[in-house]
């Protein structure tokens, strides 16, 4: 069982949350080009190694975080609230 | 033409023999045992949402993972914040109206964005009481519920038999007891599962025992 740290909930199961991908930079819309945007939308670096997430604790406090994960091994360091700041 | 009167039927079947009360149709089996389940969902029920730490949230004066009794609209209620910012309030059959009508009322005199559902209808509520019901939430759920963890007045969510489901600890005389909310559709199944999971600690269906939220379970029939 992988547990995830949540701000709010404690350390809880990961069953308990949605992966909403890892946090990349967010191009301006107004002056991004289409491949750009594209590339934001849809590819991913597949690091191996540690990256920062996005996830959504759907059956707990129902509430985006961010936590930093190492993908060989799924060490996880502790997590904040999205909202914060910190996650955008 | 005889006169029939509407009768409301909850998401969990109710076990024979079967009676009405506040218009609900509801089990009047009486069971002794250890480990007992019974419906809650006539309980009027409403859920809040509103800024975790704004004007509301003192009002009601509810901790995040905590509940709190208190007399309102003229009725005994029992608030809870499973989750940051949202609010379970639940009141005796029949009082949904006088229960929303208090919480605009308290909405009303705050300025924040504020949302105020009544949810009677909505939630499946049962609940699970006895010495032994931490062991059988323990097969069906992650979390830790021991007293050091979980003590009377905790209120939580998190997934039980694979359902998302806020767990209420609301102790009665002296006895574990806990609440637990799903969605309706879900809400059959939740006590169904809860039965399989608890007969290896003789779980037994009873019926609901009026009011159902007070500190003190009042002995009705």
């Amino acid at each position: 069982m992988i547990l995830l740290p949540c701000p709010w909930c404690g350390p809880r199961d990961a069953d308990e949350f949605g992966y909403a991908g890892e946090i990349r930079p967010r191009p301006d819309p107004s002056t991004t080009t289409p491949a750009e945007w594209r590339g934001y939308l849809y590819l991913r670096r597949n690091t191996a190694g540690w990256t920062r997430e996005r996830w959504f604790h759907r059956m707990g406090c129902r509430r985006y975080l961010v936590l930093e994960r190492d993908t060989t091994n799924n060490d996880v360091r502790p997590s904040t609230d999205a909202s914060s700041g910190s996650g955008s | 033409m005889p006169e029939t009167t509407p009768v409301i039927h909850g998401p969990v079947a109710p076990a024979p023999p079967v009676g009405v009360l506040a218009g609900w149709a509801v089990s009047r089996r009486r069971s002794g045992a250890a480990l007992t389940l019974s419906d809650h969902s006539l309980l009027a029920k409403a859920a809040v949402k509103a800024p975790w730490q704004g004007a509301l949230a003192d009002v009601l004066a509810v901790p995040f993972a905590g509940t709190l009794r208190r007399t309102a609209a003229s009725t005994e209620l029992l608030l809870t914040q499973p989750g940051p910012g949202e609010w379970l309030v639940l009141a005796p059959p029949g009082e949904q109206t006088a229960l929303v009508t208090w919480l605009e009322r308290c909405a009303a005199d705050v300025d924040e964005l504020v949302s105020v559902l009544d949810v009677t209808h909505g939630l499946c509520l049962v609940r699970l009481t006895g010495a032994a019901a931490p062991d059988l939430l323990a097969k069906e759920c992650a979390l830790d519920l021991s007293e050091r963890r979980c003590p009377d007045r905790t209120a939580l969510r998190t997934a039980v038999s694979r359902v998302a489901a806020d767990i209420i600890r609301d102790d009665r005389d002296g006895n574990r007891s806990y609440l637990l909310a799903c969605e309706r559709s879900s809400g059959q199944y939740l006590f169904d599962s809860l039965l399989d999971a608890g007969a290896e600690y003789g779980v037994e269906v009873t019926g609901f025992e009026p009011p159902g939220v007070t500190e003190q379970t009042a002995r009705a029939d």
